[in-house]
């Protein structure tokens, strides 16, 4: 019999979920995406002490050299070492991922809640949320990026405006089925007021959801900021992120396509990480195997 | 009305269960979930298979038809022959053989049995189509046949008919005929009426045993309601934590009840005679509901305006430390008035006076006052309380809305776990620790933190077990003397109502039909609905506490 996860407070509920590979019984392929993330989190966090290297630093003598003991990874066509950018692109990739992540996901959830409980604010609510649903990231971040200039936060922005629906979408369909539980109506007749109810009785059922939906927005974030930079239409060049690296590689494709290579496998190890975490904890906090033992 | 009296020794055994033992899969030294059952049923027998939930009934019946869950429950020991042949050693084409044509199943939920998205003649005609070959005409005229037999009116529309154009006994009716069909020599009946109402459930019932007449069926009856037992059994075997404790012919079974465990069980059975009436202790209402009514408009731009007349016209009052009961079936707006009253909808019209001030039409936010002198315990025990609470939080909850400090009011809430009779370290636990019954004593206690004059019970009792029924409904009455609340009761089963109501409503297509002192609507009914719910209540003719018939007092 699969051990259910019993239903706990939410700081009790999060200790569990912090032991959770020890749950996770599909084999250990979660785990090694964990390895792998944490990994690359490390990367990014210590950027300066693993990088032997500027990023930034020019040297036209050393172009688009192949792999040695100075340059790992070689270097690209300003003479920059590449192994250093990759270790500096993640920062910003992953920045923009977990960034959008969460703020999507907040602001979803405060609409959500609002729009799952209050049948007025609903019909309103969701009519916008259809409109800003409607909005393609790409062409956001297009007219983004040309009104306020390239930066972090219009990237962020662009991402994160279309993601925010689908959370609403989520958070408001549990509440919907969640305030028609007697325990619900038994808080009504005790007579706790209408945020109370929100806060302490309904929210704590859309965490779960919530982080695997986060892990998801996580991933395509960081897919859609390459792919951003790549189009030129997001963070400036100067920058490195593997978005750009690979842009500015691409004219050399043929000669040296390393680098393209490098900072590809790291968003593909990177993105299937982050989606194979969310796949188990999807398993593992799928309300279908929340079930009681009856 | 009395106890079927056949004998069967001569009949050949049909089913003939021997020493079954079930465990569960992956976790060994745990005690098995069936533990060594052996029984037979032999030719157009009806043996029925009692017990409380968890004893195991239901997972004897499935090893019986091959259905247990894979991964979690396997045989691990005994034989299953049907007819001479071990079911256990068939592999699963031939088992799949065997189930239909020789073997059926009834469950007890008819909505969810039933494929929503087919036509329910379409299949019955799969059943036929996979175990026979026919010509197209051949099989309609069987299908068509079968409805018949089940009594359902105007078959042509019915076999056309999606499941959810069909009542629920009707439902149930296609899938006896669905069952049926293949004329099997078991047929195994999983609580196929406890999801009916009464009147429902005892033509039910008697279809079942006319169609065991005709075709000669063994009948495995698997139920927890005695009053059903005492209507349709043969003999009675009875199940206690998966193993079978008793079995005997169902009227030495009821008179003569050789186990401890079985007579407690039957002791628990609530009598349909209502108990002496209490001396109206003369104090005031406390609840005062008068003209209620409540409309569901639904409106539609392509189709009519649809009324619904959830309640109407419905008036009553409680005083202090009395109990009035609310009775009716399924849809007779029963519901709809106790969620009225704790204005958890709002009433069309009407007045609902508690304290000498009417509530009907006050809006949300000035209701605050009112909550307080007015509780709720609701029906399922293990949705009412919030499951990622302690119970000291769920408890409290009502209190510290009122202004009161937490620590007074953890004190108090430990106060109230002893008064309904649990521990006090069941404070700082969470609600899956605890059984169905324990949690409905802790939704009282949590009702009770607000120390209202009025309890408003929804089918309070109704999820719960026979024995743990009796204990709950001990500790209500002995609340009401302690505290002096009134209570409404609201609930299906005449049984519960007859013990603890001191009057009683009954309740009928959202009108109150009759209402009166207890001892007169149930022992003297005046209008044709209260007799007929009377007359449909099983096993009414005896008196399971005390092993004898009802006397003709």
């Amino acid at each position: 019999m699969r051990a259910a996860p019993q239903p706990v407070s939410a700081l009790q509920w999060f200790l569990g979920a912090l032991s959770l590979p020890q749950r996770w019984r599909s084999g250990v392929g979660p785990i090694i995406a964990a390895v792998v993330l944490v990994a690359i989190v490390l990367t990014a966090i210590f950027a300066p002490l693993i990088a032997p290297h500027d990023p930034l630093t020019m040297n036209s003598v050393q172009r688009l050299k192949g792999p040695s003991d100075i340059y790992p990874l070689g270097t690209d066509a300003y003479g920059r070492d590449l192994f250093s950018r990759i270790v500096y692109g993640g920062r910003i990739s992953l920045l923009i991922g977990i960034g959008a992540a969460i703020t999507s996901v907040i602001i979803g959830l405060l609409i959500g809640l609002v729009s799952g409980f209050f049948r007025l604010a609903d019909a309103i609510i969701m009519r916008v949320m259809d409109a800003l649903m409607a909005i393609p990231s790409i062409l956001l971040a297009i007219a983004l990026v040309s009104l306020n200039g390239p930066s972090i936060w219009s990237v962020m922005a662009a991402i994160t405006i279309p993601e925010i629906p689908r959370v609403v979408r989520l958070v408001r369909s549990v509440v919907l089925s969640a305030r028609e539980e007697p325990y619900v109506e038994a808080a009504i007749t005790l007579g706790t007021s209408m945020p109370k109810i929100l806060l302490r009785h309904l929210m704590p059922n859309t965490l779960a959801p919530l982080i695997v939906q986060g892990t998801y927005i996580c991933a395509s974030a960081i897919l859609t900021e390459a792919l951003l930079s790549f189009l030129g239409a997001g963070v400036s060049t100067e920058i490195p992120t593997w978005g750009n690296i690979m842009a500015e590689g691409r004219v050399y494709f043929q000669i040296k396509p390393s680098l393209i290579f490098w900072p590809g496998l790291m968003l593909s190890l990177c993105i299937l990480s982050i989606n194979l975490l969310g796949d188990a904890a999807r398993d593992v906090l799928d309300p279908r195997f929340k079930k009681r033992e009856a | 009305m009395q106890f079927k009296r056949r004998n069967f020794d001569d009949a050949r055994v049909i089913l003939d269960v021997q020493d079954l033992t079930v465990s569960l899969e992956g976790t060994p030294g745990a005690p098995p979930v069936v533990d060594q059952v052996s029984l037979k049923i032999r030719n157009g027998e009806t043996a029925c298979l009692v017990g409380e939930s968890g004893s195991g009934k239901t997972v004897t019946a499935l090893a019986v038809m091959g259905l247990l869950p894979k991964g979690a429950l396997r045989v691990t020991g005994g034989k299953i022959l049907l007819d001479g042949t071990n079911l256990l050693e068939l592999g699963p084409q031939a088992m799949r053989e065997m189930r239909a044509k020789r073997i059926s199943m009834v469950f007890q939920e008819p909505m969810t049995a039933l494929n929503p998205v087919m036509r329910v003649g379409d299949q019955i005609e799969e059943v036929l189509d996979t175990h026979l070959r026919l010509s197209a005409r051949e099989k309609r005229s069987r299908v068509l046949d079968i409805l018949e037999q089940v009594h359902l009116p105007d078959v042509e529309r019915i076999y056309r008919s999606y499941p959810h154009q069909l009542s629920g006994g009707q439902r149930q009716r296609i899938m006896i005929a669905m069952a049926l069909v293949l004329e099997p020599q078991l047929l195994i009946a999983d609580e196929p009426t406890t999801a009916l109402d009464v009147t429902t459930q005892k033509q039910i019932l008697s279809l079942i045993g006319e169609l065991q007449e005709r075709h000669g069926t063994a009948v495995l009856f698997i139920t927890h309601d005695m009053g059903v037992v005492a209507e349709i059994a043969d003999t009675v075997h009875v199940m206690k934590q998966g193993e079978l404790v008793e079995h005997a012919p169902v009227e030495k079974l009821f008179r003569q009840p050789q186990v401890e465990y079985t007579r407690r069980l039957l002791r628990s059975v609530p009598s349909l005679v209502p108990r002496p009436p209490r001396p109206a202790n003369g104090s005031e209402n406390v609840l005062t509901v008068s003209r209620l009514q409540k409309i569901y408009v639904s409106r539609s731009l392509f189709s009519p305006t649809l009324q619904v007349h959830a309640a109407e016209d419905v008036s009553f009052s409680i005083a202090r430390g009395r109990t009035l009961g609310i009775v009716g079936e399924s849809g007779s707006g029963k519901s709809t008035v106790a969620r009225c009253v704790m204005r958890l909808i709002d009433p069309t019209a009407g007045k609902i006076e508690v304290a000498g001030k009417d509530f009907a039409q006050v809006s949300r936010r000035a209701l605050r006052p009112y909550r307080k002198h007015i509780q709720i315990v609701f029906q399922d025990p293990y949705r009412s309380l919030n499951p990622r609470w302690t119970i000291g939080e769920s408890l409290i909850e009502g209190p510290l809305n009122r202004g009161l400090d937490r620590k007074t009011a953890l004190s108090r809430a430990a106060e109230l776990l002893t008064l309904v009779g649990l521990p006090k370290d069941a404070l700082s636990r969470y609600p899956h620790q605890f059984s169905g019954g324990q949690r409905q004593r802790i939704a009282i206690a949590r009702a009770l933190a607000m120390e209202p004059d009025v309890l408003v019970a929804d089918e309070a009792v109704s999820a719960l077990d026979v024995s743990v029924q009796a204990q709950v409904l001990d500790l209500l009455d002995e609340l009401q003397q302690k505290l002096g609340i009134a209570i409404l009761f609201i609930t299906h089963d005449l049984r519960v109502a007859a013990q603890i109501c001191d009057d009683v409503a009954v309740m009928q297509r959202g009108r109150i039909v009759e209402y009166g002192p207890a001892q007169d609507v149930l022992a003297n009914p005046k209008h044709p609905y209260t007799r007929a719910l009377i007359e449909a209540a099983p096993g009414r003719f005896w008196d399971f506490a005390n092993f004898r018939e009802v006397s003709a007092a």
